[in-house]
């Protein structure tokens, strides 16, 4: 009788942990699948009352328009471009910084990591206002190179410290092994940490493609033309119109979204421990 | 040492700081250069012609009642989004600290909306607390809750509940899988050891995940209010600030005063006052990790 107890007693545990997993599932996936609805509405239908669940008349007119009419290939160009060279230039620069770091005891090391993890904490907004007379006076403004320089400064102190725990994970004795071979510290970089470090790069790539191509604040204030959109603005822009055509906005928004998902989802494995590496030793 | 003998020390030093130069450098050059230039712009008077320091900015920050609430709205802001994104991803994570049916699923999946950018975040839950066409007053209306439109974005005391719901939405994924990896670190021994001395529950809970936890929790907290007080697309996307100032957050407001107002020094005060605010926060953060090192 006593184990027939503890067993209805687990399934009633089970049935709750089901439940609020449910919920929480619905909450986190809802709002996407309202999104995927709403795009394939005609625009009468999105604005009519009482609301329709379902398209009533299904029509990819609305991803039509933004792709083709709207310049969305442009917009999505600009955001791959910036975007990509923004995750290479800063998880190259910020390996060979964690690199530096995780091996050598230099002097005034605990000044140098405090300013790296000092930049990381200011906030863009104190930073754009120069970066629009900067870049104006160097000819950068309203340039890709000039969003690449700006994106930067969210992105490298991130890599730096991501990648200097993976670097932390490998031990010194193997760069100790090759030296005593006759390597160079170059070649001990090179042959024998970056390939082990991979996983930890790929992490620290996306995590950096993910900062770079969400971005508004710098994208609204370092472009001024058509040709330099990125998707962030384009639909911060949407969104701001008098007469928002909510299925357009709805298409937009979620080609907005893909790239970061369809890299996440082949990377998130790295993706976890990376943001893990520097709070959780093994 | 035995590098010692085949490298000269002081080469291998000098290598060293080759290697950490480019990033340092650059960091310099991109971020502490603009960042001193805010600095600079904060302390003149903003008269033409007067190139004297001057706290004349700052007095007015003080002054204004626009900035205290502006103050007001970011504290609750971070506050409420980061206490909620710590109690639901911790929950989630406990619950997800065992084996179930789809757990990998899940996990996968709950990291999207964190995944995607915050501008999307914003204009989703636009639409979906849209007064007349969104979703949350149908479903309301439907269930018999309320018989007239709730303005979500527009009444005074809902706009800021609502942008804290999507971000909300959008953020707590991150704490959970955070949280999540921290929990499956701690050795299972420690649970097995505590449940021989009979501990229940709730003293496993406390004696042994939480201190498990300590490292990942101020990280994950850390992290988290850096990224929350400097939010910007999604208020941005979702209400601009508006109506008035009533969601209006330190980082759009700086935005508006500077271009949109062209008041660059006070805009550049308030910058300065935001990034003071940011790096108090942050003081434990950066105690654990320098002692850590």
């Amino acid at each position: 009788m006593e184990s027939s107890l503890i067993y209805s007693r687990s399934r009633l545990v089970a049935a709750v942990v089901y439940a609020w997993l449910g919920i929480m599932g619905v909450f986190v996936l809802f709002p996407f699948l309202w999104m995927v609805l709403t795009s394939l509405k005609p625009e009468i239908e999105a604005l009519r009352v009482p609301v329709t669940w379902l398209p009533e008349t299904p029509t990819v007119e609305a991803y039509v328009v933004m792709w083709f009419r709207k310049h969305y290939a442009t917009y999505f160009l600009n955001s791959t471009i910036v975007s990509l060279s923004t995750a290479a230039i800063s998880t190259f620069v910020g390996a060979l910084a964690a690199y530096g770091f995780s091996r050598f005891g230099l002097a005034a090391k605990g000044t140098m990591m405090g300013f790296v993890l000092t930049t990381q904490m200011l906030p863009g907004v104190l930073l754009v206002g120069p970066y629009f007379q900067i870049l104006s006076r160097l000819g950068l403004y309203d340039t890709r190179t000039g969003l690449i320089i700006a994106f930067l400064t969210i992105c490298l102190p991130f890599a730096i410290w991501m990648l200097k725990g993976f670097i932390d994970g490998i031990p010194a004795e193997l760069d100790e092994a090759a030296i005593v071979d006759g390597a160079g510290r170059l070649t001990v970089f090179f042959r024998v940490v970056f390939p082990l470090i991979r996983p930890g790069m790929v992490a620290t790539m996306l995590f950096a493609f993910l900062l770079a191509w969400g971005d508004l604040l710098w994208v609204q204030t370092l472009t001024s033309s058509e040709a330099m959109v990125t998707v962030t603005l384009a639909i911060a822009r949407t969104v701001q119109e008098f007469f928002v055509k909510w299925p357009e906005l709805m298409a937009g928004a979620l080609m907005g979204g893909v790239p970061g998902v369809l890299f996440y989802l082949l990377l998130q494995r790295w993706l976890v421990q990376g943001l893990t590496a520097g709070a959780i030793k093994q | 040492m035995m590098l010692g003998i085949r490298l000269p020390a002081l080469r291998d030093r000098l290598m060293g700081y080759a290697f950490v130069a480019p990033a340092l450098l650059l960091l310099l050059a991109v971020l502490a250069y603009p960042a001193g230039r805010s600095l600079r712009l904060s302390l003149s008077s903003g008269v033409r012609g007067s190139s004297g320091y001057s706290l004349v900015q700052y007095a007015e920050l003080l002054r204004s009642d626009v900035f205290r609430q502006v103050l007001q709205n970011t504290a609750l802001f971070v506050a409420a989004s980061v206490a909620l994104h710590l109690a639901l991803g911790l929950a989630l994570a406990l619950t997800l600290n065992r084996p179930l049916f789809g757990r990998a699923a899940f996990r996968v999946l709950a990291l999207l909306p964190w995944v995607v950018p915050d501008v999307v975040a914003g204009i989703v839950w636009k639409w979906i607390l849209n007064p007349l066409y969104g979703l949350m007053n149908d479903l309301l209306f439907r269930a018999g809750l309320i018989a007239a439109p709730v303005e979500w974005l527009t009444a005074p005391g809902l706009v800021l509940p609502s942008v804290v719901l999507a971000n909300v939405w959008r953020g707590f994924p991150f704490v959970m899988i955070i949280l999540l990896a921290g929990l499956q670190s701690i050795p299972v021994e420690l649970y097995e050891a505590a449940a021989i001395d009979g501990a229940g529950t709730v003293q496993r809970f406390r004696h042994v995940t939480l201190p498990g936890l300590r490292k990942v929790l101020i990280v994950a907290l850390a992290l988290d209010t850096i990224w929350e007080v400097r939010r910007f697309g999604l208020i941005q996307a979702m209400t601009a600030g508006g109506p008035g100032i009533m969601s209006e957050v330190l980082s759009t407001q700086v935005f508006k005063q500077y271009f949109q107002f062209f008041k660059f020094e006070y805009a550049s005060a308030m910058a300065i006052a935001m990034t003071g605010l940011l790096l108090v926060v942050s003081l434990p953060y950066v105690r654990m990790i320098v002692r850590q090192e």
